[in-house]
């Protein structure tokens, strides 16, 4: 019995290295990012240089560009080193852009105008409010461009959902923070935070669409599992954009009101690490089930 | 460790998976609609104002600034937008028997010229006010500057649209001003602001 089974191909030990690990590869990038924003954060708190309005646009158009050009050194390069490679994460990223561009902006800064009337309500307020215009717009087509370029017919394993996830988060939050730079001009320090700022709303809303359709597709879940975790992915960009702002301005006092960039940035690390957790420990469950599965099938 | 499950490419999608993608979209749909519900309550809510002594009441939106203290009975401005304040500003001016709104217009082009930068009229119409009677409406337009000359900044070109009617002696006017980036979306806040306007 025993040497049957040893006869048999064992799917948890085959084309174990044909697939490129995903989880170490995300978390690499995002430490690696974290500490660059949070040196160039500390550089603008304690030695507040004083740069030319044209040198401090370009360095923040060049921390902008740093999530992408890691992303592609880390995850996209190694891709063509394994026997089967994700093909289709530059075409993720880019039709993540130019939905960003085309439809994602202009709808939330245009058709709702959150700019107008979101800031001044209350946090509850707030969270209910992003979470039903921008999270809603950008959970929707971030969800669209996967559903179109790869569900179903380039997921192979659960990794394949996450990589195409975070490929998504890295092309629209680049785009979102090349406009933000273009529109706000924020000296080089508060363009920081803002770029983590988008990266983490981003991710931590593409690992909960991830997830469902990991969930949906791998597990044939029950049908609410995939909506909601989009509304979880909507949700988490409503509260992040809603408590972000809070957390870089000061308390009014008749001193004046500083911003507090330290504070925002500890927000979004716990956000990145939260979501994190969150979603590997949901992804991991599921797939333990599965293996579990297999095993007996196979034994 | 990736894990394969050996789903073929090919493999179609089953009818809980068609389920789950019919009311993903349907969840964001409705999630939209609810925010444009949203979007429209914060933005037309309204609050009243009244002047017993100017015999004037009115409806602005709640977001904007209400200001009482000037040369004006009142003005509101939209202190939200980040470019120049859309503003809405009702003023009153005694009026000669022989005055016409065209005299009034052409003394506030010569006051304007002097104090706005590159102000021009740019036409003269007439206008339906919301209980039928006659008015004059002027459009124009100028550059406004930041006041701080040591503030770097660009000017933005700002177009106007006054509408005068004179009633009992005395002249009124409605003064609406905004960013020409935005001037038609603020248009209609204009026109149901006259609509509800009451003197």
């Amino acid at each position: 019995m025993l040497s049957e089974t040893r006869l048999q191909p064992d799917p948890l030990r085959e084309d174990t290295y044909s697939f490129l690990p995903v989880w170490r590869r995300l978390g690499l990038q995002l430490v690696i990012l974290s500490a660059a924003l949070l040196l160039i954060v500390l550089l603008g708190v304690f030695l507040q240089p004083r740069l030319d309005a044209q040198l401090g646009r370009l360095l923040s158009l060049t921390t902008a560009a740093m999530p992408v050009v890691l992303w592609l050194y880390a995850s996209v390069l190694p891709e063509y080193r394994v026997a089967r490679p994700r093909r289709r994460l530059i075409g993720v990223a880019a039709v993540s852009a130019l939905t960003a561009s085309a439809i994602g902006l202009p709808l939330v800064q245009e058709f709702f105008r959150v700019q107008e009337w979101l800031p001044l309500q209350s946090v509850f307020a707030r969270i209910l409010g992003y979470t039903l215009t921008a999270g809603a717009v950008d959970a929707g087509l971030k969800f669209a461009v996967l559903r179109y370029l790869i569900y179903p017919q380039s997921l192979r394993v659960r990794g394949d959902a996450i990589a195409y996830a975070f490929a998504g988060a890295v092309g629209y939050s680049g785009f979102m923070n090349i406009a933000l730079i273009w529109q706000l001009e924020p000296t080089w320090d508060t363009a920081a935070i803002y770029l983590l700022a988008n990266l983490t709303i981003q991710l931590a809303s593409s690992l909960f669409i991830a997830l469902g359709i990991v969930e949906s597709y791998f597990s044939d879940a029950y049908p609410l599992v995939l909506p909601i975790n989009v509304l979880a992915a909507a949700l988490s960009t409503g509260l992040i954009t809603a408590l972000v702002g809070g957390f870089m301005s000061g308390p009014l006092s008749t001193a004046g009101n500083t911003d507090r960039p330290l504070f925002a940035f500890a927000l979004l690390l716990a956000a990145i690490i939260l979501t994190l957790a969150a979603v590997y420990f949901l992804y991991s469950n599921s797939e333990r089930r599965e293996r579990e599965a297999y095993s007996s099938q196979w034994n | 460790m990736e894990f394969e499950t050996g789903r073929s490419p090919a493999i179609q999608l089953t009818p809980r998976q068609r389920w789950a993608i019919a009311i993903t979209y349907g969840l964001i749909v409705l999630g939209l609609a609810l925010g444009v519900n949203l979007r429209d309550g914060s933005l037309n809510l309204a609050s009243d104002y009244r002047n017993l002594e100017a015999g004037i009441s009115a409806k602005y939106p709640a977001r904007w600034l209400l200001e009482e203290s000037g040369p004006f009975i009142f003005r509101v401005r939209d202190m939200a937008y980040r470019g120049f304040n859309t503003l809405i500003e009702v003023s009153a001016a005694p009026v000669g028997s022989d005055t016409t709104e065209r005299n009034l217009l052409d003394q506030l082009t010569l006051q304007r010229s002097q104090v706005l930068i590159d102000y021009s009229v740019l036409g003269y119409e007439d206008y339906r006010l919301a209980d039928g009677s006659a008015a004059i409406s002027m459009s124009y337009s100028f550059v406004s500057r930041d006041s701080n000359p040591f503030l770097e900044g660009v000017s933005s070109i700002v177009y106007g649209l006054d509408i005068l009617t004179i009633r009992r002696g005395q002249a009124l006017i409605v003064a609406f001003r905004a960013d020409a980036a935005i001037y038609l979306r603020e248009l209609d806040t204009l026109r149901w602001f006259v609509q509800n306007l009451e003197f």
